[in-house]
């Protein structure tokens, strides 16, 4: 009798063992509530939440947990990421820092560019005046040529800075361009060359009707080319901004 | 024979608490997050399909964690995505952390009120008793809603397009599947 006593509580106590055991090895098997390793984080710390004020913000992570909270709560490396995925990278967000000033100027510069472009756009044609008896000059007059002039050489000076802003800004690793900024960059394929063959058209045409020649060649299709390469560049602006879909009317 | 009997009752009656306290796991199986970014010329949705969750509930307490990427976050563009990941300070700080806590009861419920702790930019913000819209797919749970999350929750500079700064809303809208494990 007592051997089956003995044999019951064995049995007794085995079967509590195995009851209250699993109840803690999990939670416990985590080692990331530990200080140490949340401090190998990138981000100030994946430990548990304190009891924040509500819409508190702070720019630390909550304090650590409890010993009861940190027994429950899942932790950052639970989940299982790698460690290249959790750690900061101060190069990248220097180098991100420094392309988006760059990219700002580029921006910037290429916005204030269309309003001597879009000048010069008009002026062009118009640098054939009428005189004063009504007639169609055949050699415009030098203040009419010189302010077009002007004007185009303003336009490829912004022109030329504002795309050496976004030539130069820093590339990213990996970067695969997708979406709206294809397009953009596409477009400069034809806006560029056509920035850099439309002044020398220009001047070509210039000298021309300097000689009192009617513009001919290869100079007469400075019109043209000026003015493709302007829808060109104002479809580069609308692309990368696109799609837009305006709402002025909402509150901000 | 009535030792026998005692005994086993003993057993089950000392197991019973026991019982009671073990801890129910969660999985995220699938999730987007969407943060939508609006501006007077522009409506922008980000999507990220990589975030990572777990969930444990224990003593009538749930706790979950989803964590995802912030460069995983994609609008479509990369330039912007580019933009996004400087704006809110991406590579210092690459993941956004998202903390729930809600009572376990809630998990029955059709809406479940979270606290939420969430990390992103270097900031820690807490919201209290964000909704979210609870269905049952067998033993899967689907969760919805939105977190309503602001640029300067955060502290980071707005970014603007063509001179137009966005809206300071930047709701994430959370789009979660969890299998209890």
């Amino acid at each position: 009798m007592d051997l089956k006593l003995f044999k019951s509580m064995t049995g007794v106590g085995v079967l509590l063992f195995a009851f209250l055991v699993p109840q803690v090895s999990p939670a416990q098997s985590s080692p990331s509530n530990s200080p140490t390793s949340s401090s190998q984080a990138p981000q100030s710390s994946p430990t548990a939440p304190s009891k924040q004020k509500p819409s508190a913000s702070s720019p630390s992570l909550p304090s650590a947990p409890s010993p009861a909270q940190s027994q429950q709560e899942p932790s950052l490396q639970d989940l299982g990421f790698g460690q290249s995925q959790l750690q900061a990278n101060p190069a990248l967000q220097a180098r991100l820092n420094k392309r988006t000033e760059m990219l700002k100027i580029h921006q910037r510069l290429g916005i204030i560019t269309l309003a001597p472009m879009v000048a010069a756009l008009i002026t062009g044609p118009t640098a054939k005046v009428k005189g004063k008896d009504g007639q169609i000059l055949k050699v415009p007059s030098s203040t009419n040529l010189d302010f077009h002039a002007a004007l185009g050489s303003a336009t490829a000076a912004l022109y030329f800075t504002s795309a050496y802003y976004a030539e130069f800004a820093p590339r990213i690793a990996g970067e695969q361009k997708r979406g709206a900024i294809r397009t953009h960059v596409a477009l400069a394929f034809i806006h560029g060359p056509g920035m850099i063959l439309t002044p020398i058209l220009g001047a070509i045409a210039f000298n021309q009707e300097q000689k009192g020649e009617k513009v001919h060649g290869i100079a007469s299709a400075h019109g043209a080319v000026a003015t493709v390469t302007a829808l060109a560049y104002g479809a580069s602006i609308v692309a990368v901004a696109w799609p837009i879909r305006l709402k002025f009317w909402e509150k901000q | 024979m009535n030792f026998k009997i005692h005994a086993l009752a003993a057993i089950w009656l000392a197991a019973l608490p026991a019982l009671g306290q073990k801890a129910s796991q969660w999985m995220l199986v699938q999730s987007s997050l969407t943060y939508h970014v609006s501006s007077p010329v522009h409506q922008v949705n980000g999507t990220s399909h990589e975030a990572k969750g777990k969930g444990v509930c224990q003593d009538g307490h749930c706790n979950f964690l989803v964590a995802a990427p912030v460069k995983s976050f994609d609008s479509g563009d990369s330039n912007r995505d580019l933009h996004m990941l400087e704006a809110t300070r991406g590579a210092q700080n690459p993941m956004v952390v998202v903390r729930a806590q809600f009572s376990e009861t809630d998990l029955q419920q059709s809406t479940i009120y979270a606290d939420l702790d969430v990390q992103f930019a270097g900031q820690t913000r807490h919201y209290s008793h964000v909704p979210f819209q609870r269905q049952s797919q067998g033993n899967e749970i689907h969760i919805t809603g939105t977190v309503p999350s602001t640029c300067s929750d955060f502290k980071f500079e707005r970014p603007s397009f063509l001179g137009l700064l966005i809206s300071n809303d930047i709701p994430v809208r959370v789009d979660a599947a969890w299998k209890q494990m």
